[in-house]
């Protein structure tokens, strides 16, 4: 059974590609269905990404994989046109997988989370009206985090990893730049690069059914050298864009704080809250610095001027009770509800059709249901709604209104003894 | 395979359609309305620039490009009905020929194009006498008409009878021989009802004399101007028909007059002969009506035609004094017919600024928009365009507004000026009219 699961975990690694809006918070099947809770709880292998000091509480060991299939839906209408262009339907995958174990009784657990936390996939296509701005983008960045985590005592416990960020990019836009069939030029800079950061987190069992955990991962500035760009223009003017080229480029992934509470009111009822802070306005531009410059093909610095931003959650976990003869036993099943609200992070005038982010508000719900009892199988779905931005970017002047949606439904598996 | 799972997968592949079939809707923001306008039958008054002539021609893809084309496909969706075109055949579709660009000189970095000359909509020469000969087109053979643009007309022109004679491009929308034609401009497009029009004439008046270095053509009488101007409207206005009308743009804001700079001419000159200080034209000597003109030596004021041929500089021209380089010395200046001098300039801006408040009062009194395209495209030139992520201007090709002659536009330049027509039409009629798709369109064709 065992050697069945890394088997199905290692395909959703090598399958597993990426996320929505920038930053992705899909790193564990419980806590999407309870609104993205976690940090101040002990449930499951996702300790790793929510509380690292929470690791060390677990009752068991646990090795899991999990998948969020995320559909993206955004459209734009242009100021003063009637025409609606929404992004393709293209699929993102974030995932995380996680690992712990220790000696029974043991003050310890050390375990690895590969996880998803920033990401993007948009697709425009090459026939809108912001073509020049963005054709589609895939933005991915995958955490390798080794953690260990330690109880200081019958109250609390603290935990840290170092964070190994493998990312990588591809964008695509339109050049202004007809061939002779009257076609537009493309550029086309894809590569990959890596960076480094840490997490920890304190976690406090009042042993009275109220748990707390506070939690931090820090920024994970991930950068590309020798990413290719690739442009196709007119013959006449190939020269202008030198070939082959390459270009390096850096993309601070901001830290985030958070703290949380968890509650078990009784045997059937769990509630627990989350804030979250990030660190957003690390994001101030995007450059890109290309090894062979012209006149016309200039190094870029395109300001983004991103400012922190936060979010607040909510989660409620019912595990039903059924009596048989004078016993009362726990249903194999587990009901999450949950929902929170986000702001974004663009400031006005920086929204691209990259991210058209906004403030947002989200309901999630999820079952748990216990197959035998080593064997967990959880599964939540999300929706989210952004509030409708009506924008003018300051450097494409981009100017229209952006919706969206996005629906995330999303399983698990769980071995854990 | 039991039922159970047969029918989640079913459930789950359900879900998952449901999901993809999902998408944001939005709504415009002001809806749709007409306002105060009646866009059921719009017709498009003016010359080269409404009949889509783009790159020294008009053929068929410039025809489909043209402006009135774009605006009423955009009015369609606010009560415009259908808009029809005189456009050339397929088999004929290069009309009446075109310049393309076929590289770009690797050592000069200057454009090098040449003539489409296949699949022209020529049908011939026919001498008129007193005139000369006119070049005459495939005819347009349909019944119905929307866009009126008539290369080459000027407003001095519409009350003109026999002026189907003298333009190739009016015969070919009127019935009847060449040579036989008397209907004027004015009569003809006023000849069906029509419930809006735009109205762009009049950049030929001004056009003409600046493009031909003044010397070639004569600006038409200020007062002349401004009786057929009110004549036109009033005639235009007399069934109830609202419109828009356009002013004319700066002449010397063009490419045409800003790509071949005495500046640069000097420069090339002297990485050859480092010794030559400068380049000599024949200029007016005073920018009123005598025709009185001396040489001098040229100033980034004075504007070179893009056509000039640069080959000549230099060249040896016979004198008194014996042979002489062209263009180099107070003897052999440029010849007049290439430069619009600094005298002249100011009298063409005089003459389009007299023409652009006459434009203005005339369509004020009949409660008509106004699309203001002297001071739209001058600020284009002083400022750049961004849209879109787009940046274009003024400069000759890589601007992306101007076409291959420097003087018309190119499809995304002609969809730039539908919008500020739409804005002004909206503006004016509290209409609705959606914009145009400027990323939609292209501008100058590259060679692969």
């Amino acid at each position: 059974m065992r050697g069945k699961l890394l088997t199905l975990l290692s395909l959703l690694i090598t399958a597993g590609v990426y996320g929505q809006g920038f930053q992705v918070n899909l790193a564990g099947q419980q806590q999407i269905g309870m609104g993205h809770t976690g940090t101040g709880l002990a449930q499951d292998g996702a300790a790793i990404f929510f509380n690292p000091g929470a690791v060390a509480q677990l009752p068991d060991n646990y090795v899991q994989g999990g998948i969020s299939p995320l559909f993206f839906k955004s459209a734009f209408q242009g100021t003063g046109s009637n025409v609606t262009y929404h992004n393709s339907n293209e699929v993102a995958t974030p995932f995380s997988a996680y690992a712990i174990w220790g000696p029974k009784d043991a003050i310890w657990k050390a375990g690895i989370g590969v996880y998803t936390p920033f990401g993007g996939l948009v697709n425009w296509g090459n026939n809108w009206q912001g073509k020049y701005a963005l054709e589609s983008l895939d933005l991915k960045a995958i955490f390798f985090q080794p953690t260990l985590s330690v109880r200081l005592g019958k109250y609390i416990s603290v935990g840290g990893g170092f964070v190994f960020s493998q990312g990588s990019v591809n964008l695509k836009r339109a050049l202004p730049l007809a061939n002779s069939a009257g076609d537009d030029g493309q550029a086309e800079l894809k590569g990959h690069g890596h960076g480094y950061g840490w997490n920890a987190g304190i976690f406090l069992d009042t042993h009275t059914g109220l748990t707390a955990g506070v939690s931090y991962k820090s920024k994970a500035t991930t950068t590309i050298n020798g990413g290719d760009a690739i442009f196709t223009v007119p013959g006449a003017v190939q020269a202008n864009f030198p070939q082959p080229n390459s270009f390096s480029a850096s993309l601070p992934l901001p830290a985030t704080t958070s703290v949380g509470l968890g509650y078990k009111i009784n045997s059937q009822w769990l509630v627990a809250v989350d804030a979250n802070f990030t660190n957003w306005s690390v994001f101030k531009s995007l450059s890109f610095d290309y090894a062979n410059n012209t006149a016309v093909l200039q190094d870029t610095n395109s300001p983004r001027n991103y400012k922190n931003s936060y979010s607040l959650r909510g989660g409620v976990q019912y595990t039903p009770i059924f009596t048989e003869g004078s016993k009362k036993y726990n249903s194999k099943w587990a009901i999450r509800a949950g929902g929170g609200y986000a702001s974004s992070a663009p400031a006005d005038g920086y929204v691209t059709p990259e991210v058209p982010d906004a403030n947002r508000i989200y309901f999630t719900g999820g079952l748990g249901y216990k197959i035998t009892r080593n064997f967990n199988v959880d599964v939540s779905f999300e929706y989210e709604y952004l509030k409708p931005r009506t924008q003018t970017n300051i450097e494409t002047q981009l100017s229209g209104t952006y919706k969206t949606e996005v629906y995330i439904p999303g399983i698990s598996i769980a071995y854990h003894w | 395979m039991n039922k159970q799972y047969i029918k989640n997968i079913f459930l789950i592949t359900a879900a998952a359609v449901a999901i993809g079939g999902c998408k944001p809707e939005i709504n415009s923001p002001s809806g749709t309305t007409h306002g105060s306008a009646d866009f059921s039958r719009y017709i498009a008054v003016g010359n080269s620039l409404t009949a889509g002539y783009a790159d020294g021609g008009l053929y068929l893809e410039g025809q489909k490009n043209s402006y009135p084309s774009m605006i009423a496909a955009q009015m369609a969706s606010v009560g415009g009905g259908t808009f029809t075109q005189p456009l050339f055949d397929q088999s004929q579709a290069n009309g009446s020929g075109y310049l393309t660009l076929t590289g770009i000189d690797k050592t000069t970095g200057s454009p090098i194009t040449a003539n489409v000359t296949t699949n022209l909509a020529i049908t011939g020469q026919t001498p008129i006498p007193g005139f000369g000969n006119v070049t005459t087109y495939a005819k347009y053979t349909g019944t119905d008409l929307n866009n009126y643009g008539v290369p080459g007309i000027k407003l001095l022109h519409i009350t003109l009878a026999a002026y189907g004679n003298l333009n190739g491009f009016y015969e070919r929308l009127l019935p009847g021989a060449e040579g036989t034609h008397n209907t004027t401009y004015l009569d003809f497009i006023t000849s069906k009802p029509f419930t809006f029009f735009s109205n762009w004439l009049g950049n030929n008046d001004a056009l003409g004399y600046a493009t031909s270095g003044g010397a070639g053509d004569v600006l038409t009488d200020k007062t002349v101007f401004a009786q057929l101007y009110t004549a036109l409207i009033a005639k235009m206005t007399a069934g109830g028909a609202k419109g828009v009308c356009a002013t004319i743009p700066d002449v010397t804001s063009i490419p045409y007059f800003n790509t071949v700079t005495p500046a640069a001419i000097l420069a090339g000159v002297q990485k050859a002969n480092p010794a030559v200080q400068a380049i000599y034209i024949n200029a007016k000597t005073a920018a009123d009506a005598s025709t009185t003109y001396a040489p001098r030596a040229a100033k980034s004021t004075d504007l070179i035609v893009l056509t000039f041929p640069t080959s000549l500089i230099g060249t040896p021209v016979a004198t008194p004094a014996g042979n002489l380089p062209y263009g180099l010395t107070p003897y052999t200046p440029i010849d007049n017919k290439y430069v619009l001098d600094e005298n002249e300039v100011a009298i063409a801006k005089d003459y389009v600024n007299s023409y652009n408040n006459t434009i203005k009062s005339v369509a004020a009194s009949k409660g008509l928009a106004v699309a203001d395209m002297y001071t739209f495209l001058n600020d284009v030139k002083a400022k750049g365009l961004l849209i879109d992520g787009v940046s274009l201007n003024s400069s000759y090709i890589t601007g992306g507004l101007f076409s291959l002659d420097g003087v018309h536009l190119t499809p995304r330049g002609y969809a730039v000026v539908a919008n500020q027509f739409i804005k002004a039409i909206n503006a004016q009629y509290g209409s609705t009219i959606p914009s145009v798709n400027v990323s939609a369109y292209r501008g100058v064709k590259f060679p692969n």
